[in-house]
C-alpha cells in the first residue's frame, strides 16, 4: 500500500505510517525553515539598514543626521546636502534624507508612532506648523532655546516672522514638562515661550487676481497700492463684482468653503479675524491654556463675518445679507477645497482667488503657457479686512489676516546625535541656504529678508508678489493649535459650512458651536 | 560495541520518533485538533491578541498630553459616555441620536446597510439569473457586469465625486432638475447618502451576482424539466426550486456583504466626507486621528459588537436552513 494513499479507518496501518511521516516531514520542514532563516540572517544581513541612516557615522561633533523630508527635497538630496555644507555645516556631519508622505495628516501619524515608540531616527523632523505644538506639549521634541546658539536665536527674533515662531513655541499649557531632562536638554514642554522648532517653509494666503481684467474695468491697482495696502471686504466685493460684470469669465471670487479642516484653520479664520473675531479670545490665548481660555465664537464680529460670507455667496436675497456687499462667489465654493477652486483661476476663468503662495506659481505658469495671458496679468493683494485692529476687542486681531501655513524643523529627543542635528538646523538658517531653498526648491522661508526683492533679485514668478507676501506674513494668524484642536476643528468646519450654506442661522449655529467647543475644552 | 556517537544518534532518533508515536494513539478528532494547533496559534497572534489589546485600550482614558497612547484605567467609562451621548462633542457626530438619524453614525450606517444590501441583492440576483442563461455574448456581459467590482474604492469615489462636483460634473444639475438633490449635494447628508448608496450598488452588485450565480449553477437542471412536465409556471419554478436551493448561497453572500457594508468608510471619505455622512468607521478613524486612541478603541469595539450581532442573525438563519435540510 502506498504511503500516499488516503487512510480509510483509524486502525488502518497505512494511515499510521502517513501520520508518522507527516509529523516527521513537518518537523524537518520546520527545521529547514528555521535554518533558512538563520542563513538568511547571515552573510547577506546588515548590508542595508533600510532607514537611510547612512554609514557608520563619525565621532566628535559630526556623525549621521537623518532628516525626514518630502520628495521634492529627497529628489534633490545631493544638491540640498551640498547647500548645507556651503552654508557652513561641518562635513563631518553626514546628512541623509528619509522620504515622508506629502499628506500632512499622514506625516503627523507617522511621527507620533515613531516618537511614541522611542525611535532614534530620523534625527530632524519636518513638522507642520499646524500640529507641532501637541508634540511640544507631549515632551516629544528637543528644546531648541537651550540648544541653538545665541546668534541663531537672535537671528530668529530679529529677522523671522512672528506667527511661525509662535506656532513652534511651548504654549501656556505645556508648563511642567514632567519628563524634561535638564542634563541632556532633551526634555520638551518647558516654560512658555521656549522654542522647539525653526521655520523651514512658510505659506500665507493672499488674494490673487486678474490684473488685466480689473484694469479693463477701470481700476488702478498700482496707483492704489493694492499689493501692499489691504482694502476692505466691501470695496473688494465691489471691485470683483464690477470686474466680473465687465469680463467674459465664469467666476468672480473663488475660495475654499467646504466642510473640511481648511475652512476652520484657514479660510474662515481669516474671514473672522478680519472682522475682529476669534475662536478663543485674542492671540494670547490661541494656544491655551485649554479649559481656561474663553470661547468667543458666539460674538457679534463672528456673526458679522458669517453674514458677509453668506452675502458674498448668496447675494442680497439672503435673509442674513449685509448691506453694501456684492454677490461675488459661486455657490460651488461651498464644496470647494484647494484644487477645485484653483483650476478655474489658472484657466483664466475667474477674477480672483484666495489661495496659498503655490497658487502664484501655478497661475503664473498657466498664464504663460496659455498664450492668451502672461504672468504680468497676475496681481496679488493681502486678504481684505472689515474692521481695523483698533476697532477689534481683541489685541492683535482685526485688519488684514492670512492663515499661517508651513513647516518647522524639529529635533528628535531620542536622537543619538542631537548636537549634529542642531548644527544642521543652524545651517538651514544661513542666508545662502535660504536662498537655495527659495530659488532652487521653490520654498518661501520664514526669513523676512527674503521677501525683499532687493535681497533676492527678480526670481520668477515670485518677484512682483514678494511685497504682498511680506504683508501677509506680518499679519499671519495661526490656527489655535492645542491637543484638542482636531476635535474642535471638525466642529467649527461643520457649523460654519452649515451657516454659509444657509442651513443654519449664524446666531443659532455659533451658540451651539460655543457649547461644543467649551465641552471639548473641559474634556481634558 | 556501540560507540558514543551511535548512542547519541540513537537518543536523537528516539526523541524524534516519540512524538510521532504519540500521534498514533490519538483519535481521529484529536489528531485533527493537533493539526489545527499551528493555525490556532497563528490566528491567536494575528487576530486574538490585537483584539484583546484593543479591548484593554478601550478601558483606559485618552492621553492627549502625554507620549503614552492611553492613560489610566477607567473601566467602561468610554462605552457609557459614547452610548449616552456625553462624547458627542468630541466625536464630531453623535454615535447614536434617534432625533438626528442622518447625523448619527449608528443610524446612518444601519440605513446605508439596509438600503444598499437590499438593492445589491436584488440587482445581483437579477444579474445572476441573466448570467445563468446560455446566450450569445454571455462572456462579454459577464465582463461588463464584473468591471465595476474591479474598480478600486478610491477611483470609484473619485468618479462619483467628480460627477457631482460643481463646475466639473453634470450630476448635480441633472438631479437638481429632477428635483431630487439640493444645490450642493456633497455637503448635504441625505444627498450624500444617496450618492454613496448608488456608488456602492454600482460597484458591489457584481459581487452578489457572482456568489448567487455559483448557487444557481449548482441547481440540478432536471428539476426544472420535472417542474415543466408538471405544469409549473416560471414564477412557481423560481419560488419552489430556484430560490430555496439558492438560499444557502444567498445567505452567505448577504452575510459577507452586510459585514462589509457595516464597515463602510472609503466611499464616504472620497465623496462627501465623514463630516457630511458619519458612519461607525468614520468615528473610529476621526477619533484615532485626533489622538484619542482609547475612545477610538471603544468605538471600534462597539462597532465590532454590532457587526457580530448582525452576523449572528445570518448564522442562526443559516443553521436553521441546515437543520431543515
Amino acid at each position: 500500500m502506498s504511503h500516499d494513499s488516503p487512510p480509510e479507518t483509524a486502525s488502518d496501518p497505512g494511515r499510521s505510517s502517513s501520520r508518522r511521516r507527516f509529523v516527521k516531514a513537518v518537523g524537518v520542514a520546520g527545521a529547514v525553515g528555521l535554518a533558512g532563516c538563520q542563513d538568511g540572517a547571515g552573510p547577506g544581513a546588515g548590508t542595508g539598514t533600510g532607514d537611510g541612516t547612512g554609514g557608520d557615522g563619525g565621532g566628535g561633533g559630526g556623525g549621521p543626521v537623518e532628516m525626514a523630508m518630502p520628495s521634492n527635497v529627497t529628489d534633490r538630496a545631493e544638491d540640498t546636502r551640498q547647500a548645507l555644507y556651503d552654508a557652513g555645516l561641518s562635513e563631518d556631519v553626514e546628512v541623509s534624507f528619509l522620504s515622508t508622505s506629502e499628506i500632512s495628516g499622514d506625516v503627523e501619524a507617522q511621527y507620533r508612532s515613531w516618537l511614541n515608540a522611542g525611535r532614534e531616527t530620523p534625527d530632524v523632523f519636518r513638522m507642520d506648523s499646524g500640529w507641532t505644538i501637541p508634540f511640544i506639549v507631549r515632551d516629544q521634541l528637543v528644546n531648541l532655546s537651550e540648544r541653538l546658539s545665541q546668534e541663531a536665536l537672535s537671528m530668529l527674533d530679529e529677522h523671522y516672522f512672528e506667527a511661525p515662531l509662535e506656532s513652534a513655541r511651548a504654549p501656556a499649557q505645556a508648563v511642567g514638562g514632567g519628563g524634561a531632562d535638564t542634563d541632556t536638554g532633551t526634555g520638551g514642554g518647558g516654560p512658555r515661550g521656549e522654542l522647539y522648532g525653526v521655520p523651514w517653509q512658510v505659506g500665507f494666503p493672499t488674494i490673487q487676481y486678474r490684473s488685466d481684467l480689473v484694469t479693463d474695468a477701470g481700476f488702478d491697482p498700482e496707483g492704489e497700492s493694492w499689493a501692499t495696502e489691504p482694502m476692505t471686504w466691501q470695496r473688494f466685493s465691489e471691485v470683483v463684482s464690477e470686474t466680473h460684470g465687465n469680463a467674459d469669465v465664469e467666476y468672480g471670487f473663488n475660495w475654499q468653503g467646504t466642510d473640511y479642516v481648511g475652512l476652520s484653520c484657514c479660510t474662515f479664520n481669516e474671514f473672522m479675524s478680519t472682522w475682529g473675531g476669534a475662536y478663543f479670545g485674542g492671540r494670547d490665548t490661541l494656544f491655551g491654556p485649554v479649559g481656561e481660555r474663553p470661547v468667543t465664537v458666539n460674538e457679534e464680529p463672528v456673526h458679522q463675518a458669517l453674514r458677509m460670507v453668506r452675502t458674498l455667496i448668496h447675494g442680497s436675497d439672503d435673509e442674513q445679507a449685509l448691506d453694501g456687499y456684492q454677490q461675488i462667489s459661486p455657490n460651488a465654493v461651498l464644496e470647494w477645497t484647494e484644487g477645485p477652486s484653483l483650476s478655474p483661476f489658472t484657466n483664466g476663468n475667474a477674477v480672483a482667488l484666495r489661495y496659498w503662495p503655490s497658487g502664484i506659481f501655478e497661475a503664473a505658469t498657466a498664464f504663460e503657457e496659455s498664450g492668451d495671458l502672461s504672468p504680468d496679468d497676475l496681481g496679488t493683494m493681502p486678504i481684505p479686512y472689515a474692521v481695523s485692529e483698533d476697532e477689534s476687542e481683541y489685541e492683535g486681531i482685526g485688519g488684514t489676516a492670512s492663515a499661517l501655513g508651513g513647516w518647522h524643523l524639529t529635533v528628535n529627543p531620542n536622537s543619538q546625535n542631537i548636537d549634529a542635528a542642531v548644527q544642521v538646523i543652524e545651517a538651514t538658517m544661513q542666508q545662502s541656504f535660504r536662498e537655495f531653498q527659495f530659488s532652487e526648491l521653490g520654498y518661501l522661508t520664514g526669513d523676512r529678508r527674503l521677501f525683499d526683492p532687493e535681497n533676492v533679485g527678480d526670481v520668477e514668478p515670485w518677484g512682483p508678489h514678494l511685497e504682498t507676501l511680506r504683508v501677509a506674513g506680518e499679519n499671519a494668524i495661526p490656527r489655535p493649535v492645542t491637543v484638542v484642536w482636531p476635535d474642535q476643528s471638525s466642529q467649527i468646519a461643520s457649523r460654519v459650512n452649515a451657516v454659509i450654506a444657509q442651513q443654519q442661522a449664524p446666531e443659532d449655529a455659533m451658540s451651539a458651536l460655543a457649547g461644543s467647543l467649551e465641552e471639548i475644552e473641559q474634556s481634558v | 560495541m556501540a560507540t558514543s556517537d551511535e548512542h547519541g544518534r540513537g537518543r536523537v532518533r528516539s526523541a524524534a520518533v516519540a512524538p510521532a508515536n504519540w500521534t498514533e494513539r490519538l483519535s481521529e478528532q484529536g489528531f485533527a485538533y493537533v493539526l489545527l494547533v499551528p493555525t490556532l496559534l497563528l490566528v491567536s497572534t494575528m487576530a486574538l491578541w490585537p483584539l484583546v489589546s484593543t479591548f484593554e485600550m478601550s478601558l483606559r482614558a485618552d492621553a492627549l498630553f502625554s507620549a503614552a497612547y492611553v492613560g489610566e484605567f477607567v473601566g467602561f467609562e468610554n462605552y457609557v459616555e459614547l452610548l449616552t451621548g456625553e462624547r458627542n462633542a468630541i466625536l464630531g457626530s453623535p454615535f447614536l441620536d434617534f432625533g438626528q438619524p442622518f447625523q448619527s453614525a449608528l443610524t446612518v450606517t444601519l440605513i446605508y446597510v439596509a438600503i444598499a444590501v437590499t438593492l445589491e441583492t436584488a440587482i445581483g440576483f437579477g444579474q445572476a439569473l441573466v448570467l445563468d442563461q446560455s446566450f450569445r455574448g454571455r462572456r462579454w456581459v459577464r465582463v461588463a457586469i464584473l468591471i465595476p467590482w474591479a474598480v478600486p474604492i478610491a477611483i470609484q469615489g473619485l468618479i462619483f465625486w467628480l460627477f457631482f462636483q460643481p463646475g466639473i460634473g453634470v450630476g448635480t444639475d441633472v438631479m437638481q432638475s429632477l428635483g431630487v438633490f439640493s444645490a450642493n449635494p456633497l455637503i448635504n447628508t441625505t444627498d450624500t447618502l444617496i450618492i454613496v448608496i448608488v456608488a456602492d450598488v454600482w460597484k458591489t452588485s457584481a459581487f452578489m451576482a457572482l456568489l448567487i450565480l455559483a448557487g444557481l449553477q449548482s441547481v440540478d437542471r432536471s428539476l426544472y424539466e420535472v417542474a415543466r412536465v408538471a405544469g409549473a409556471s416560471k414564477v412557481q419554478q423560481f419560488r419552489y426550486i430556484t430560490f430555496p436551493l439558492v438560499l444557502p448561497a444567498l445567505l452567505v453572500a448577504l452575510l459577507f456583504r452586510t459585514i462589509q457594508s457595516m464597515r463602510v468608510y472609503g466611499i464616504i471619505e472620497t465623496t462627501g466626507g465623514c463630516s457630511t455622512l458619519p458612519s461607525l468607521t468614520c468615528l473610529v478613524v476621526s477619533t484615532f486621528r485626533s489622538g484619542r486612541y482609547a475612545t477610538s478603541a471603544a468605538v471600534a469595539f462597539i462597532t465590532a459588537g454590532i457587526v457580530a450581532l448582525v452576523a449572528l442573525v445570518y448564522i442562526v438563519k443559516f443553521a436553521d436552513l441546515e437543520v431543515g435540510t
